[in-house]
């Protein structure tokens, strides 16, 4: 490789001060990085360094959620295949199609929300951030398939900058961007996200089949049918769902695929387990109540359906977990988790309008965790005082 | 009856090139050299020049802010050099030694006459000789005003950092110096004298007597002075507290029972830039050439050579005389090469604190790591990771307060605890942060903002 390292070596003097690249050497920078590791010595202080940096961190995230996207990608063929075509045309063609509806957003996601990062670096003269690798590949996993590839590239304009450039970047952030740019969807071309999800654009729009997701099924139940009997009349069993293969957003049908990621970033201790748990907890203890105060519809399914339906747990897992836009205290991340559960059964089981909540349940917690932290600390300090 | 503190947080980098606890003479130099600069906040005045002769103990220069406060020459000869640095600062000076070994006199005094002495006594004794830099003071760390009076002084015994003198190696060379310096120590406070070892500490340690002896366990920063104040007694926001080392507190006695400066101190080196062999325990020339030693004992390529331990010293020059203050030379390789598509690399060979490098599913915690300068990444913005909380042992939340601190918020940066530590005490947190933040400066700067605004 020393050639390529002697080819870069000559090149840097190029983007230094004088050049006309002088503009873009973030880009050049982070080039370099990429391929080669840094020669850069520390200064003083601790003169060795841990291997750890935030590179090696957000990879092991994308490592996380490549069960969800490789399930998200046989997934989505496989709907399309099966509801389209009407036959089963077998894995291989699947995730061939798949790829053919899903790369194209994540290449949009991806290329879209690196312009903008990559802009902003290099007014700003710092370094590029890796953040935008992980909200790049989250955001179109919590897009359903057929969204148009003009509103990926809007939505991911969006939430990269007002919902973190404007801030500073990665790592001031106050939102999770990902799903910044969702509730920007979400808000602006509501028809074509709320409802029934569409799984996959044919020639023509008459052409879409539009399947109802198992949330959908229980929050236009008929009066006086059980949800468990409606969404088995509709194909939909406990294990079905945790499985994962049914209409829904790229990435997030699976919860199987979504513990697997779970297990690599607990075993790594990229995420927070302890506000995973107390999602769940939170989720479970409000549903329970539900069941047990006899509340009708949604009400009515057995607490642990919600772990596998839904976005719950991709938003558990990946999006409530974002170091920078969770709480940071300890037990701020048990308060935040519990909550952001707690909010999803609320809005599950009592609200008729929308069926699904974990997007706006995650970005409540998030504006609402400086708050949560701030409580826990003035407690932390004010025991400290006392101590002293 | 001594007791026992076992602290659970903290992390030990396993670095390669532990000094063993052998003891080996170093070799004179022709020259000694002195250091005004370790002498934090000394407002020089100069009291020689160039051509100057003097003897072990003559002045050198003076502190502007208090006049009793001096630095004396470690040895007889004549001044050949004084180094100025940045704003005309004396950074070095260098002294041709002759073989005369005259010495300037000071008090005297038996072992059993120290305890009758009066702090007054101690405190210009230890002024005039500049040895007053060895007690330094919280909060800030810096040298101890002589109008305080400390509640307690504590002094460290311990070697948890990568790497430090074994307090047993140094201290067992001379305890009868070492118990003198104790009894010293005691004169300068009405509270206690806390002597703090490591489970591994001699008898020499254990047995000293007219000090609260206690025993720390657990991984470094187990072994720092600010986690021994805070699980001993600690600190409101008005007290005062005095620190020495032990391996000081030697010279200090001997200084006292022999009524003249000490020639020789005990300094540990190490690191994975020391051949194996050489990587030991060393008695060496208060101010005397390293270069000598130097010349054999490192291993080939370009090194750096720190005072101190690998995660708070300071870089030093590439032939170094020994510093008054210092007692450990750690030398760890430059880390200038690059690897290809590095990020991909599962990191059997790398060394982290977090899990996230497969060398630590495969026994990496036990190795010992020939770790070299490397950043090992680029500064990015904080992001609250946790990994700090995981190695502070004392009752701080290191990511609020270095955000207080960034903010220039003194109070909260007080109310979160920041007199109560010293940088050196957030030197794992730097080492292990993933954002490559220079956390000890960060909190240096904050301690010198609240020190020129007053608590």
């Amino acid at each position: 490789m020393k050639f390529l390292l002697d080819f870069l070596d000559k090149e840097r003097p190029k983007y230094h001060k004088g050049g006309w690249r002088e503009k873009i050497e973030p880009l050049f920078e982070a080039g370099d990085g990429f391929l080669f590791t840094r020669d850069k010595v520390t200064a003083k202080g601790s003169h060795v360094r841990d291997a750890l940096d935030l590179k090696r961190l957000l990879i092991t995230v994308i490592w996380g959620i490549m069960p969800c996207f490789l399930f998200g990608i046989w997934n989505a063929g496989h709907q399309y295949n099966l509801n389209t075509v009407g036959i089963e045309p077998g894995f291989v063609a699947d995730v061939l199609r798949g790829l053919f509806i899903v790369l194209p957003v994540v290449i949009v996601s991806y290329g879209v929300g690196g312009f903008w990062e990559v802009l902003f670096s290099c007014v700003r003269k710092h370094e590029i951030n890796e953040g935008l690798l992980v909200t790049g590949l989250l955001f179109p996993l919590v897009l359903p398939p057929t969204l148009p590839l003009w509103q990926v590239a809007v939505a991911v304009s969006f939430g990269v900058v007002i919902g973190k450039e404007i801030f500073g970047g990665t790592g001031m952030n106050l939102v999770n961007p990902a799903l910044m740019s969702r509730a920007f969807l979400f808000f602006a071309y509501a028809k074509y996200i709320v409802g029934d999800v569409w799984i996959a654009t044919g020639e023509t729009a008459i052409d879409a089949y539009s399947g109802a997701t198992p949330l959908g099924i229980i929050a236009n139940l008929p009066e006086g049918t059980s949800a468990v009997q409606a969404l088995n009349d509709a194909g939909y069993s406990f294990t079905s769902m945790a499985i994962g293969s049914m209409p829904g957003s790229i990435g997030e049908t699976s919860a199987i695929a979504c513990a697997f990621g779970a297990a690599l970033l607990i075993v790594t201790g990229v995420a927070s387990w302890r506000i995973m748990l107390s999602c769940v907890v939170g989720l479970l203890g409000v549903s329970t109540l539900a069941k047990i105060s006899g509340v009708v519809g949604m009400g009515q399914i057995p607490p642990y359906y919600h772990l596998v339906m839904g976005g719950f747990a991709f938003g558990a897992v990946f999006m409530a977990t974002d170091p920078v836009s969770a709480t940071a205290t300890n037990l701020g991340k048990w308060i935040y988790g519990f909550l952001i559960g707690a909010l999803v059964a609320v809005v599950r089981i009592w609200n008729p309008a929308y069926p699904e909540g974990v997007m706006l349940s995650i970005l409540f917690m998030n504006v609402m965790a400086p708050m949560v932290d701030y409580f826990v600390v003035e407690y932390h300090v004010k025991r400290r005082l006392k101590r002293g | 009856m001594s007791k026992t503190y076992r602290i659970k947080k903290g992390f030990d980098i396993g670095l390669a090139g532990r000094p063993l606890t052998e003891l080996s003479d170093a070799s004179a130099g022709s020259t000694v050299a002195v250091y005004p600069l370790e002498y934090t906040g000394f407002k020089q005045r100069l009291k020689v020049t160039e051509g100057d002769a003097v003897k072990r103990g003559t002045e050198l220069l003076e502190n502007k802010k208090n006049v009793r406060l001096k630095i004396c020459s470690p040895a007889s000869g004549k001044i050949k050099k004084i180094i100025r640095g940045e704003r005309r600062f004396v950074e070095k000076i260098i002294i041709e030694t002759d073989e005369s070994g005259e010495a300037e006199r000071f008090g005297q005094y038996t072992a059993d006459k120290i305890s009758g002495l009066s702090k007054d006594d101690v405190i210009n004794q230890l002024l005039s000789t500049g040895y007053m830099a060895f007690i330094r003071q919280r909060p800030f760390g810096g040298i101890a005003d002589p109008e305080a009076s400390p509640k307690s002084v504590f002094v460290n015994a311990m070697n948890t950092g990568p790497f430090q003198v074994d307090a047993t190696v140094a201290v067992g060379v001379d305890a009868e110096g070492f118990q003198a310096g104790l009894d010293i120590l005691t004169r300068l406070t009405d509270g206690a004298v806390h002597l703090c070892v490591g489970p591994e500490a001699g008898e020499v340690l254990k047995q000293a007597s007219n000090v609260q002896v206690h025993v720390f366990k657990g991984k470094h920063p187990a072994g720092n002075t600010s986690v021994h104040i805070s699980k001993i007694e600690p600190m409101a926001s008005t007290d005062v507290v005095w620190t020495a080392k032990a391996v000081d507190v030697v010279l200090i006695g001997r200084l006292f029972l022999d009524g003249e400066l000490p020639t020789t101190r005990v300094i540990a080196i190490g690191g994975p830039g020391v051949k194996k062999e050489f990587c030991k325990h060393y008695r060496v020339n208060i101010g005397g050439e390293l270069g000598g030693l130097l010349s054999d004992a490192l291993v080939d390529g370009e090194q750096r050579l720190i005072n101190g331990d690998a995660l708070t010293g300071e870089t030093v020059e590439a032939s170094p005389s020994l510093r008054l203050q210092q007692s450990a030379l750690t030398v760890v390789p430059e880390g200038r090469t690059r690897q290809f598509l590095g990020w991909v690399e599962p990191g059997f060979n790398q060394m982290s604190f977090s899990r996230l490098c497969a060398s630590t599913f495969i026994g990496g915690r036990n190795r010992k790591w020939k770790l070299d300068t490397n950043t090992h990444g680029g500064v990015r913005a904080m992001v609250f990771t946790g990994y700090y909380d995981k190695v502070m042992p004392m009752n701080i939340m290191v990511d609020y307060l270095v955000r207080a601190v960034l903010a220039g918020d003194t109070d909260e940066s007080i109310s979160h605890g920041i007199l109560e530590t010293l940088p050196e005490d957030y030197a794992l947190c730097e080492f292990i942060c993933p954002c490559k933040m220079e956390l000890q400066e960060i909190i240096a700067d904050g301690l010198k903002m609240i020190e020129e605004e007053g608590i």
